[in-house]
């Protein structure tokens, strides 16, 4: 028998080569046409585009500005709840611990929609009351950079926290309790060992979060459209879908924001590399909660106050309006009404939108995990030549896949163009989580099964797969989850007859009323959350049997 | 007949060669032991034998049979190798109970149920596990898992068994009792072992033969007494056991072959065998006397007196600078006394 290896590799190598090379050399191509936008290949070539770019600084200014207060804010934030989080005794420290990934699952679409309510112009929820209360003025305006800066950080930003938190747990307790038993106290401790060990991780966690605010949409684009702020993403947008399009402009665009977040992240990685003391062992280590006393409580309060902002408000907020007429806090003046749910369900393209987000979601996650567990494998697994190159391949769709927008063959605006940029632009995300799971099984399993007498299939079978399959069924979930709330690929290639849920909440907030909006966010993140719930399960009997 | 072959193997990863001209063979029943520090290719020749790992040049043969061989060109795959082996982890796989682990070997063979219940049942007995055979093989401690792996190992009645420093993941006390069980069970079965360790009391245990490595070449084979009594170099000496090195050269050789060694401070200790170009005289710390009752006797002083427990360790001044002797915890001597070391020339090795 032929060790089936010997053909599935190739092919895989060649069809992910493909998904992810293929746009960006359509990008390549396209950012250099001067001639009519509209003929490919270009007739005309030049740097025209490019040029443009500078030309016009208020783009890039105002992506700069936003991506900037966000990224000070994430990592004030991530800081400030890591530290309290992995270095402090306060009660409910497990349960926090686990909300605090609920911000990431809201998406920053229900974020921005949510605060939008909350503190839009006017109609906003808090301004009403302000305005009630005699103030002339608005308490805030959230259709500013200020505010979609702030929606980034809350729900694109919890990475940070993320990365801050795994930093402060890496670090050996043995460190700081050597720096007490020498005789300094806890504040010199604090800040003659523990900020420096933990320095290198926040400056990446800043990095990589500036990286990431960078190629943000959905919040500048549900809080800047109305107002006409632009950044570089919601700048593309408008040059592909207004008429005539300008797709040299976007390409060069979206290939200049490119090289901005590779450069970055790699700023991120070298730094990661060379500078981090705390991570070197790569061993966990529960460290040591300090105890703080009589400031537990207000700690705590600080640690719940973002979860507030983060999850409890803006549901909060949604819900209340998704079941009034005209959104108010004002009690006399409210008129409750399923009217917003029936029309959700009722208006033409939402129940088809709802459908495809499930069809793409179900289907792509099913592809993508059995394609992504074998690529990793090979990654990660085997000496096999190129493998690496491989890795980097993987890693490059997230940010130019809407270049999927002019391609030449007859897909356009069919669930089946959605479903292939979502399997390409999931590619890392299931890479990065599978990878986890594979190295998480020790490669002596694996041989023990074969000295044992198993052959390759035999043990796939019987040890690799049943070993990864939590692994695998958590990334079943974390893709379906990732799809059912795209956003940033399906505004460019949603056609009419392939209406998906993400855009749809979109264009209503943007035509028609928030209230319908918010009972479309509810409906979206409820979706979300079932599957969030089941993979919280899952994630637990991953570490109750590896323990 | 020899179980298993080595000869001439060189395993290379990239640039650095792990394993370089290795050779040796292992007799049906015999127990021989890979010993040497991290790093010094033991494993890698280990795993080169099971088919985990693909050579550079040179030639495996298990039973008789090439199993691997540069030219002409053969590759055997682990999993029809026949050979068996115990993890350095266990590799117990934590998806499957007690019984499922120990059978693994046995389904795939295709052997029946009936007699893959009884196969199970009489090696788990063996290694005292037969009350665990349906607990879940992740809620073990380490020692068991550790018998489990011993059992899965022999299930299959393997011809060859492989040990990756099986015990280096259990505590001393254990460690110790492990061994004892082990060579029992080696014994009883008669199955022929190669056994990887770094812990050179561990080797000297429990093997028949043991093959000393460093930097990927084989500095000694022999019985574990040549090893500890006679090393060949100054790596084996330092390596298995404790010993003194003394520097000097040998000033005459007499007709019998024993020899007389001066030290760099001008003493004359008396050997039984050398070399002439020897420079070094390797002695076992064990050896030292200090009474003046054997043929070298020196005047030295007690430097400082260490209790262990099952023997004292001194570290005794004399005209060479420092000396290691290690006494019966019977023998107590004040720090700072005069005494005279003694030992004899049998126990002297010139290298």
């Amino acid at each position: 028998m032929r060790d089936p290896r010997v053909w599935i590799v190739p092919i895989l190598i060649l069809v992910v080569g493909a998904l992810v090379l293929y746009p960006l050399a359509f990008l390549i191509t396209e950012s250099f046409n001067i001639g009519d936008p509209q003929i490919f290949p270009p007739e005309e070539w030049g740097a025209g585009n490019y040029i443009q770019l500078f030309e016009e600084p208020r783009v890039i200014g105002n992506t700069l500005l936003v991506a900037s207060i966000a990224t000070v804010l994430a990592v004030v934030f991530g800081f400030i709840q890591a530290w309290i989080l992995t270095r402090t005794q306060i009660p409910g420290r497990d349960r926090l611990e686990r909300l605090m990934e609920l911000p990431y699952y809201m998406t920053p679409l229900i974020g921005a929609l949510a605060w939008g309510v909350l503190l839009g112009p006017k109609t906003g929820l808090v301004n009403q009351v302000w305005r009630s209360v005699g103030f002339s003025s608005d308490f805030f305006n959230i259709y500013s950079p200020q505010g979609i800066a702030w929606v980034m950080a809350l729900f694109e930003g919890t990475v940070a926290f993320v990365m801050i938190s795994a930093a402060m747990k890496s670090m050996d307790p043995s460190l700081e309790e050597s720096s007490r038993v020498l005789g300094a106290g806890k504040l010199r401790t604090a800040l003659r060992i523990t900020l420096p060990m933990v320095a290198p991780g926040v400056l990446s966690a800043t990095i990589f979060v500036f990286a990431e605010m960078l190629g943000s949409f959905a919040a500048a684009f549900v809080l800047g459209i109305p107002g006409r702020f632009y950044v570089v993403t919601t700048a593309i947008w408008e040059s592909t879908l207004s008429y005539p399009p300008d797709y040299g402009h976007a390409a060069a665009m979206g290939l200049s924001l490119f090289g901005a977040m590779l450069i970055t992240l790699g700023l991120a990685r070298v730094i990661m590399r060379h500078g981090s003391y705390a991570t070197i062992t790569g061993k966990a280590f529960r460290p040591r909660p300090m105890d703080v006393g009589g400031l537990r409580y207000p700690l705590m309060g600080i640690a719940w106050g973002y979860i507030a902002v983060a999850v409890i408000l803006p549901l909060a907020a949604l819900t209340l309006t998704s079941f009034q007429r005209f959104a108010t806090v004002i009690i006399p003046q409210m008129q409750f009404t399923l009217a917003n749910y029936r029309t959700a369900f009722a208006l033409g393209s939402l129940g088809p939108a709802f459908a495809n987000s499930m069809i793409l979601g179900v289907t792509v996650s099913s592809v993508a995990v059995p394609v992504i567990a074998v690529l990793a494998w090979i990654i990660y697994r085997t000496t096999m030549p190129g493998r690496m190159l491989m890795e980097y391949v993987v890693m490059i769709p997230a940010a130019v896949l809407w270049a999927w927008i002019n391609i030449p063959i007859p897909l356009y605006g069919t669930l089946w163009l959605l479903g292939i940029a979502y399997f390409t632009v999931f590619l890392p995300l299931g890479l990065r989580t599978i990878a986890g799971v594979v190295s998480q099984v020790d490669k002596s399993l694996e041989e023990c099964a074969r000295v044992c007498g198993a052959s390759w299939v035999y043990q796939m079978r019987t040890v690799t797969l049943p070993l990864l399959r939590p692994g695998l069924v958590a990334a079943w979930l974390l893709i379906f989850i990732a799809s059912v709330r795209e956003l940033g690929v399906s505004v460019f290639l949603m056609g009419p007859n392939s209406k998906v849920i993400a855009p749809s909440i979109v264009s209503s907030w943007l035509s028609a009323s928030s209230e319908l909006s918010a009972a479309m966010a509810l409906l979206q993140t409820v979706m979300v959350f079932i599957a969030v719930a089941i993979l919280f399960r899952v994630a637990r009997q991953v570490t109750g049997t590896q323990a | 007949m020899t179980r298993i072959e080595v000869i001439d193997l060189v395993v290379r990863y990239g640039d650095t060669t792990a394993v370089d001209r290795v050779s040796f063979a292992i007799a049906p029943g015999e127990l021989v032991t890979l010993l040497g520090p991290s790093g010094c290719g033991k494993t890698t020749t280990l795993r080169a034998i099971a088919g985990l790992e693909t050579p550079y040049s040179g030639g495996i043969r298990l039973n008789g049979d090439l199993v691997w061989s540069a030219q002409p060109r053969r590759n055997i795959p682990a999993e029809k190798r026949g050979v068996s082996m115990v993890f350095q982890s266990y590799a117990i796989w934590p998806h499957m109970t007690v019984f499922e682990n120990v059978a693994y070997g046995l389904r795939v063979r295709g052997v029946s149920n009936a007699e893959i219940r009884s196969n199970v049942a009489r090696v788990l007995d063996m290694v005292q596990m037969g009350a665990f055979a349906d607990r879940p093989s992740s809620a073990l401690s380490g020692g068991q898992q550790q018998r489990v792996a011993v059992a899965r190992a022999i299930a299959f009645s393997p011809t060859v068994v492989l040990f990756d420093e099986p015990l280096s993941n259990l505590d001393a006390k254990l460690r110790a009792e492990m061994r004892v069980e082990l060579r029992e069970l080696q014994r009883r079965l008669d199955i022929t072992s190669l056994y990887v360790t770094h812990d050179q009391e561990e080797a000297l245990a429990i093997s028949d033969r043991v093959i000393v490595m460093n930097g990927g070449r084989i500095e000694q084979i022999g019985s574990p007494e040549d090893i500890y009594n006679r090393p060949v170099s100054r790596f084996v000496a330092d390596f298995v056991g404790s010993a003194n090195m003394i520097e000097g050269g040998v000033t005459t050789v007499n007709a019998d072959g024993s020899v007389v060694f001066q030290t760099k401070a001008g003493s004359l200790i008396h050997a039984a065998a050398g070399q002439r170009d020897s420079t070094t005289l390797a002695l076992r710390s064990s050896y030292i006397h200090l009474h003046p009752d054997e043929a070298n006797a020196i005047a030295g002083t007690i430097h400082r007196r260490m209790f262990h427990g099952d023997f004292i360790q001194y570290v005794i001044d004399w005209p060479d600078g420092q000396l290691i002797v290690r006494r019966p915890p019977t023998e107590l001597l004040e720090e700072g006394s005069a005494i005279t070391v003694s030992f004899a020339p049998e126990y002297c090795v010139l290298l």
